[in-house]
């Protein structure tokens, strides 16, 4: 009781702290996820780099395509038939991220949607995570990879690439104040941030000759330039310039661009007929003025010399003077905002109410029930598997304990992530059509598959904690060993570990979050999903906190139900007069 | 209920090279109480486990009512063998009248009432019926191992087998627990006690049987095993324990 009185009080102490604060002046809330507009036109970077020199020829891109017309959706191996599933991020806009209605968007994404318009087929988008997205293209858990992502040699052993709808520039993004004014000026020992697995990555270790510092998405290593936790940030441009605002403490110092490593979409290598399909509708949309509409809205940069979208046959797109639009616009007002104090910065970082009032509904009405319903399915298998486990353990037959020993060895020595992506990734395609293709019952199964070793262990403690002669009692009564088993000392061996299941359930709880890995549609997602969505959409940590909060909601009563039921054990319960049940 | 007698000839049980039991013979007539005494590691309890099959004899054959047993279910042979051990073993997850309720219902297959019925009266026998609704871990050791009685008791038994029944119990309590076994033996039952109370021996048992490191070392009427043991190594052992 005295630990929850002390938790209550710290609690209240930090909310009337928080409320004290004079409120967070009302500035216009930036949805990264909308639209810029071609006013927020860039022209070609002044400071552009020298670009990094490849072997200088394209190959890739292709002569020409086929007509539309020759093309016969049946033949494209499609996962569905008739719809287009795409494996896209949540975290990049301008070029792919999720709106605040929950609606994938983004430039390549929309333009992906005008494509399979023009193919007449329908578009279903699916949120993963970057280090997965390939695997998972590659193993035809989507049709079609969609996340800004450069072609590079080394990608193209994994999947195949349609023709190029945009490029990447690099940008170098440092805190204000910085002496690092350019790629040339990054030297060894500096903490030089990247999204792992991004080709930004590859450039700084292969190119620089430069041991970075690794993130799992854009927002998390952004937000450690902002608060100077790394020196520099090596990022696409498309994402630093969204991300980089102008009262931000950072800058954009320094371009560069490579011609051969165009940004396409990624489809499985073998599916030869969908690759040409997607090229004839990008093609398609070039022509009739499509992708000129939807890069102005979404990403207007004047493109560098030498390259064009689409097949080599393809028209030059018309686009408006990017240049003239950007220098009538004068020079942009970054740089000019006096320096946020850290204070300030924190507190807008994670005390945004707008933000949590945005972020609780759609946690309440989305998060919890999906985070609820993984763990208690989870659970529910966890528990099954882990009785089986334990009733095996401790049998007398080695041909059950030893496949029990080896199943819990492995399971309980596997990362959480590890076993994740490989059910999802690898038992995945195996029963897809029991599954309907979806990842979410693979990873209810994923996460069920796990706790079972955990739970298998616990039981097996509490029925081996049982004295021998609660057994021995049992069977000179007369019953066989599995009714004395299933009647006196499994129940009490469970009793015995009700609080050490309790923390599995908590931890399966925080675990359940890991399933994002696997590509959850926006209506699937659970409470650290949805968090993290905002988070990306806005840039602010608020909603990761009011995640956080829902969790802590969960997690702290079970903590104390623990403690009460701990106690019950010890002391016992009150004597009941007449207690008669079957 | 008719009373039946119990036979074991040639008892032999080793866990793994030590042999535990090394040909033990037992005779108890229909409706008679044979004591088994003995220093502790004789195996004595190893043997009683034995007569109801919790242990698998190596060699040697059990017979009750003149029949070997080693071929029959063992989960039906302990239908008709109750057993009440040292510590008790009630299953403390349930109460007192659920314990002795267990094995009517789930194993005779009375409905719940008379399964009920049939617990009350045993508890009413062993003079616990006002504790039916507690737990076991509530009652006093006595209480317990008469519950532990009755709970064998409500399964109708031909033979009951005692294992250091007062063993585990403070003093004022053993008496009591004595009474009712002897009680049971004066009502026709056939009993096997493991016991250390040599009065209990003496008085209550029609016979008794000495054992020594895994055999019978001398077995007799009580009056001639306490009064004129044949054997030093008997002799030796009621000087000790009298």
């Amino acid at each position: 009781m005295a630990t929850f009185l002390r938790a209550a009080a710290t609690l209240l102490v930090a909310l009337l702290v928080a409320l004290i604060c004079p409120p967070v002046p009302a500035r216009a809330q930036v949805d990264q996820c909308a639209p810029p507009g071609v006013q927020s036109a860039s022209a070609l970077p002044t400071n552009l780099a020298v670009a990094a020199q490849g072997n200088g020829t394209d190959k890739y891109t292709t002569a020409g395509v086929q007509p539309l017309s020759s093309i016969r959706t049946e033949t494209l191996g499609l996962r569905t038939p008739g719809v287009l599933t795409v494996g896209t991020l949540s975290d990049a806009p301008p070029s792919i991220c999720i709106d605040s209605a929950g609606q994938f968007t983004g430039f390549d994404n929309e333009l992906l949607r005008a494509i399979a318009a023009k193919l007449g087929l329908k578009i279903n988008f699916v949120g993963t995570d970057f280090s997965g997205l390939l695997a998972q293209v590659a193993a035809r858990r989507f049709d079609v990879g969609s996340s800004s992502i450069t072609t590079t040699d080394a990608r193209r052993h994994t999947v195949g690439f349609t023709n190029g709808y945009d490029f990447g520039y690099f940008s170098l993004v440092v805190p204000t104040g910085s002496s690092i004014t350019g790629f040339s000026a990054l030297k060894p020992g500096q903490r030089i941030g990247v999204v792992q697995g991004t080709v930004q990555e590859a450039y700084v270790i292969d190119t620089l000759h430069l041991e970075p510092v690794k993130f799992p998405d854009y927002n998390t290593v952004y937000a450690n330039v902002k608060t100077r936790q790394i020196d520099a940030w090596v990022a696409p441009s498309q994402q630093a310039q969204g991300a980089v605002g102008p009262n931000d403490p950072a800058r954009i110092v320094e371009n560069t661009f490579s011609l051969d490593n165009f940004v396409a979409y990624a489809v499985a290598k073998e599916n030869r007929p969908l690759i040409d399909a997607l090229n004839s509708g990008l093609d398609a949309v070039i022509a009739d003025g499509t992708w000129s509409r939807l890069y102005s809205q979404w990403v207007p940069r004047a493109l560098p010399p030498g390259w064009k979208p689409g097949s080599k046959a393809a028209p030059l797109p018309q686009l408006p003077d990017f240049a003239a639009i950007a220098a009538a616009r004068g020079p942009s007002s970054s740089g000019g905002a006096a320096p946020k104090s850290t204070l300030a910065q924190l507190k807008d970082t994670f005390l945004d109410w707008d933000l949590y009032r945005r972020a609780i509904p759609v946690l309440l009405t989305t998060g919890l029930p999906n985070t609820l319903i993984l763990t208690l399915c989870a659970s529910v298998i966890g528990l099954i598997i882990g009785m089986c486990l334990a009733v095996a353990g401790i049998s007398a037959s080695r041909w059950l304990r030893w496949p029990a020993r080896v199943y819990t060895d492995i399971f309980r020595g596997l990362p959480e992530v590890v076993i994740i992506l490989l059910v999802g990734l690898g038992i995945g395609p195996v029963v897809g059509s029991l599954t309907g293709n979806s990842p979410y019952p693979l990873g209810i199964a994923a996460l069920g598959l796990m706790a079972g070793a955990y739970i298998g262990e616990i039981l097996r403690s509490g029925i081996q904690s049982v004295e021998s002669g609660q057994l021995e009692a049992s069977r000179a009564l007369g019953f066989s060993y599995p009714s004395s088993m299933r009647l006196v000392v499994i129940p009490q061996g469970i009793r015995r570990v009700l609080p050490a299941l309790v923390n599995q359930f908590i931890s399966l709880l925080k675990a359940s979050s890991l399933v994002y890995f696997l590509g959850l549609i926006a209506s699937q997602r659970e409470l650290f999903q949805v968090g993290r969505d905002l988070n990306a959409q806005t840039g602010n940590l608020s909603p990761l906190v009011a995640a956080g909060l829902f969790y802590l909601a969960l997690t702290v009563p079970l903590t104390h139900l623990v403690n009460y039921i701990d106690r019950r054990l010890s002391h016992g319960k009150p004597a009941v007069e007449l207690e008669v049940t079957q | 209920m008719t009373s039946v007698s119990l036979a074991a000839t040639g008892i032999e049980l080793s866990f793994g090279t030590q042999a535990v039991l090394r040909g033990v013979d037992l005779d108890v007539p229909a409706a008679t109480t044979t004591a088994i005494i003995g220093p502790s590691g004789s195996g004595k309890s190893t043997f009683l486990r034995t007569l109801n099959r919790l242990y698998e004899p190596d060699r040697g054959d059990i017979l009750l009512d003149g029949r070997s047993v080693l071929d029959d279910n063992p989960d039906q042979l302990r239908q008709r063998i109750g057993m009440v051990f040292q510590q008790f073993n009630l299953f403390p997850h349930r109460s007192v009248l659920d314990n002795v309720m267990l094995g009517p219902r789930k194993l005779k297959g009375l409905s719940v009432d008379a399964a009920r019925e049939l617990a009350l009266t045993q508890l009413d026998r062993v003079g616990l019926r006002n504790k039916a609704g507690a737990r076991p871990g509530t009652l006093s050791g006595g209480q317990q191992q008469r519950v532990a009685i009755a709970r064998a008791l409500a399964m109708a038994p031909q033979v009951m087998l005692f294992d250091e029944a007062t063993s585990a119990l403070d003093p004022e309590l053993v008496k009591g627990i004595l009474a009712l076994i002897t009680e049971l033996g004066e009502g026709g039952m056939t009993m096997v006690v493991v016991t250390h109370e040599m009065g209990f021996a003496r008085s209550a048992a029609d016979s008794v049987v000495f054992m020594d490191r895994g055999v019978v070392v001398e077995a007799g009427p009580p009056a001639q095993m306490f009064e004129a043991a044949n054997t030093d190594r008997l002799r030796q052992f009621l000087a000790q324990v009298l």
